[in-house]
C-alpha cells in the first residue's frame, strides 16, 4: 500500500473537484453580477483542483514513510465494513421493523466490527441499550419512532 | 449599570428549574464525554443537535454549551488519573498530572485542576458578558463585503492556529464550502450535487456531516488503532484538599493560564486545545525550575486546565456576537441556532436578549456546579473508565444511528451519516483534519449569500472588497497570516506549539 499520505490526500482532493466539474458543467455560471447556479461551485472546484496538485507534489517529493500505523489490513476493513453496514441496515429497517429489532441488528452486526466480544455480552449490551434508547428517545422526549415492527 | 442589569436579566432565565436541569444535564454529560477517551465533545454535540429541536431553544443551547466546557473538567481527570487524554485539550495535562499522581498526590492535582478551572470560568463569563456588546455593535455596522471579508478572515486564521498541514487544511475548508452547496441554491432555485436524490434537495444537514465524520469516523479510527492499555491509579484518593506550598505555586499559573486562554479563545480556530498547549509552554518558560516539568509540576496542571476552560468559553464570543465560528464546537452551536430559525450573527444580542445573557449567566451556574459535583464525584467518573471501549462503541454507535435518524426521521440522513463516517476515517488516515471542513460547511451559504449581495452593491466589480476600507483591512490581515505561516521561522515553531512531551 502507498505509504505516502500526502499523495492520497493530494489524490483526493484532485478527484472531488474532477467530479464536481463534471456534475456541475451544465450548471448555469452566469456573470459575477448575476452569479447562476454554476458560478460559486465551479469557483471551489477549480480551488480544489489547484489544492489538490499542490499537495499531491508536496507529496511526491516527500519520502515514502515505511507502513501505516494500523493492526492489519484485514481488521482495518473489518471495522469499515461492519461499522456501516451496521448504520446502512439501522436506516434502512427503523422506520418498517422499529426501534428493538432495528437495534438487536445495529449491535449485532457492530459487534462484528471489533475484536473480542462474546455473544452473550453482545446480547446483554444489546438489551441495556435497547432499554435504555427507549427510555430516553421514546418515555423521555417522546420522539415518533415505531417501537414494534408494523405489519 | 447595563452590565447588572444585562446579568440580572440572565441570571432570571438561568436560574428557571427547566434551565438548571438543562444546565446540569449539559455539565455532567459532558464531563462524562470528557472522562471516556474515544469520544469528544464535538461527536456528543452533533448527536444531540437533533433531540434539541424538541428543546426549547435557550435551554437547548445551555446544555450544549454544558457539554463543552463540561469535557474539559471531565478530561483532566483521565489526564491525571489514567495518563491518557479524556479530551485532546487535556494532552498537556497527562504530563504532569500524572506524575503527581504517582506520586500520591492525585487528589491535589484533580483539585488544582477543578478549582483553576473554576476560576477560569468565572473570568471568562465576566469577560464575555463585557466583550460580547460592544463586538455586536462593530458587527451590526457591516455590509454584506465586510461580512465576507470577516469570514475569509476567520477561515484563514482557524486553519493558520490549527495543527496540521495548512494546504490540507485550506483543501478541507474547500471541501467543506462544496458540500455547503449541497441542495438547492436559494437565489436561482437550482439544484446543485444532488445525484438526483430528492432527499438531498434541501441540503445536508450539519448534524449529519459532524455525526458521520466525527462519531462514526472516530469509531471506525479508534476500532483500527492497536487498543491501548490503561494504567489506572491504583490507590485511594485520600487528601484532596492540595497543600499551602501547591497553593502558593499554583494561583500565579492559573492567573497565567486564565490569560493566555481568554485572548486564544476569541481567535478563530483558537479554543481548548491551543489554549491548554500554549499554557504549558508558557508555564515551561516563566518557570524559575524548568526541571521540575514532567516530574509532577502543579504548575503543569493548573496553567492548561485554567486554559482550555477559558478558551472553550471565550470561543463563544464570536460565535455569539458575530455569528461566526472559531471552531468545531461553535459551528455546531450556530447549527442548533438554525435549527431554531435563529439567525446567526449580530442582532441576536439585541432581538433575543433572554437567550444571549441567558445562556452567559448559566455558563457561570455550569461551572459551580461542576466544582460542586465533581470533586466528591471523582470516585464514580474512575469507575466508568473501567468500561471497555468495546462495549462503549456499541453505545455510541446507537446513539449516532438514533441522533441521525432523528434530524429529520429519515432513513436517508443514516446512510448519508454512514457514508461520512467512510469519509471521516479516511480524512483521518491521510491526516487531514475534518473540524476547517465543518467551519466550511457551516459558512459556505453564508459567505456565498454575501458574495452574491456584495456583487450586487457593487455592480459585479469584485474591487469592492478592496476599496472598503474595513474589508481591506479584514483582507489584509487575512493575507498577512498566510504569508507569515509560510515564513520557514513561523512554521518551525508552529509545529513546535503542538508537540509537547
Amino acid at each position: 500500500m502507498l505509504a505516502r499520505k500526502d499523495v492520497l490526500a493530494g489524490l483526493l482532493f484532485i478527484g472531488v473537484a474532477l467530479l464536481g466539474l463534471y456534475i456541475s458543467r451544465d450548471y448555469p455560471i452566469g456573470t459575477a453580477l448575476r452569479m447562476g447556479t454554476g458560478y460559486v461551485p465551479r469557483l471551489l472546484c477549480w480551488t480544489l483542483l489547484g489544492l489538490g496538485v499542490v499537495v499531491l507534489v508536496q507529496g511526491l517529493r516527500e519520502a515514502p514513510v515505511a507502513g501505516l500505523q494500523s493492526s492489519g489490513a484485514l481488521a482495518t476493513w473489518r471495522s469499515v465494513i461492519f461499522v456501516t453496514a451496521s448504520l446502512v441496515i439501522f436506516g434502512l429497517t427503523i422506520e418498517r421493523l422499529g426501534l428493538v429489532v432495528s437495534i438487536l441488528l445495529l449491535i449485532g452486526l457492530g459487534a462484528l466490527a471489533a475484536r473480542g466480544l462474546r455473544p452473550l455480552e453482545t446480547l446483554v449490551a444489546a438489551l441495556v441499550l435497547i432499554v435504555l434508547s427507549w427510555g430516553i428517545f421514546i418515555l423521555g422526549l417522546g420522539l415518533t419512532i415505531p417501537v414494534w415492527p408494523e405489519w | 449599570m447595563e452590565l447588572v442589569d444585562h446579568l440580572a436579566l440572565g441570571f432570571g432565565i438561568a436560574l428557571t428549574p427547566a434551565n438548571l436541569f438543562f444546565a446540569l444535564a449539559g455539565a455532567l454529560i459532558g464531563t462524562l464525554i470528557g472522562v471516556l477517551p474515544g469520544i469528544g465533545p464535538i461527536a456528543t454535540i452533533a448527536m444531540l443537535l437533533p433531540l434539541t429541536f424538541h428543546l426549547e431553544a435557550t435551554s437547548g443551547l445551555i446544555m450544549l454549551a454544558g457539554i463543552f466546557y463540561g469535557a474539559q473538567y471531565g478530561g483532566s481527570t483521565t489526564a491525571i488519573l489514567v495518563n491518557l487524554p479524556g479530551e485532546t485539550s487535556s494532552v498537556v495535562t497527562c504530563i504532569d498530572g500524572h506524575q503527581m499522581a504517582r506520586q500520591g498526590r492525585a487528589g491535589a492535582a484533580l483539585a488544582v485542576a477543578a478549582l483553576g478551572s473554576f476560576f477560569a470560568g468565572c473570568v471568562s463569563t465576566l469577560l464575555i458578558a463585557l466583550f460580547a456588546p460592544p463586538l455586536a455593535k462593530v458587527g451590526q455596522s457591516f455590509g454584506a463585503p465586510e461580512y465576507f471579508s470577516l469570514m475569509v478572515l476567520g477561515l484563514i486564521a482557524a486553519v493558520v492556529l490549527a495543527h496540521g498541514s495548512v494546504i490540507k487544511a485550506v483543501a478541507m475548508i474547500i471541501l467543506g464550502l462544496l458540500i455547503g452547496l449541497v441542495g438547492t441554491d436559494g437565489n436561482t432555485g437550482g439544484t446543485r450535487f444532488t445525484f438526483g436524490i430528492t432527499e438531498l434537495t434541501d441540503g445536508i444537514d450539519v448534524a449529519t456531516l459532524a455525526i458521520g465524520v466525527f462519531g462514526i469516523g472516530e469509531i471506525i479510527t479508534n476500532l483500527t488503532q492497536p487498543q491501548e492499555t490503561r494504567s489506572l491509579v491504583a490507590q485511594k484518593i485520600t487528601r484532596l484538599w492540595p497543600t499551602r506550598d501547591d497553593f502558593r505555586r499554583a494561583w500565579p499559573a492559573v492567573l497565567r493560564g486564565t490569560a493566555l486562554g481568554s485572548i486564544l479563545g476569541v481567535l478563530p480556530g483558537g479554543g481548548a486545545t491551543l489554549s491548554s498547549f500554549a499554557a504549558y509552554a508558557l508555564e515551561k518558560k516563566s518557570a524559575r525550575d524548568a526541571s521540575q516539568f514532567g516530574r509532577g509540576a502543579v504548575e503543569g496542571v493548573a496553567g492548561p486546565e485554567s486554559a482550555n476552560n477559558a478558551g472553550a468559553q471565550t470561543s463563544f464570543i464570536p460565535m455569539l456576537t458575530l455569528g461566526i465560528p472559531g471552531n468545531a464546537v461553535m459551528a455546531l452551536m450556530i447549527g442548533a441556532l438554525t435549527i431554531h430559525g435563529i439567525q446567526p450573527g449580530p442582532q441576536i444580542m439585541t432581538e433575543r436578549p433572554g437567550m444571549f445573557w441567558g445562556m452567559i449567566a448559566s455558563m457561570w451556574i455550569g461551572n459551580l456546579m461542576l466544582v460542586i459535583i465533581n470533586l466528591p464525584l471523582i470516585g464514580m467518573w474512575v469507575q466508568l473508565l473501567k468500561v471497555p471501549y468495546r462495549f462503549l462503541y456499541l453505545a455510541i454507535l446507537l446513539f449516532c444511528g438514533i441522533g441521525v435518524y432523528t434530524v429529520s426521521n429519515s432513513s436517508a440522513a443514516v446512510l448519508l451519516a454512514a457514508f461520512f463516517g467512510v469519509a471521516g476515517f479516511v480524512f483521518a488516515r491521510l491526516e487531514c483534519e475534518p473540524a476547517p471542513m465543518i467551519l466550511g460547511f457551516v459558512l459556505g451559504p453564508l459567505m456565498e449569500e454575501n458574495l452574491r449581495r456584495a456583487m450586487r452593491i457593487s455592480g459585479g466589480d469584485p474591487m469592492i472588497f478592496l476599496k472598503r476600507p474595513i474589508s481591506l483591512g479584514l483582507l489584509i490581515a487575512a493575507t498577512a497570516l498566510c504569508v507569515l505561516v509560510a515564513l520557514p521561522a513561523i512554521r518551525s515553531r508552529r509545529e513546535e506549539a503542538f508537540q509537547e512531551n
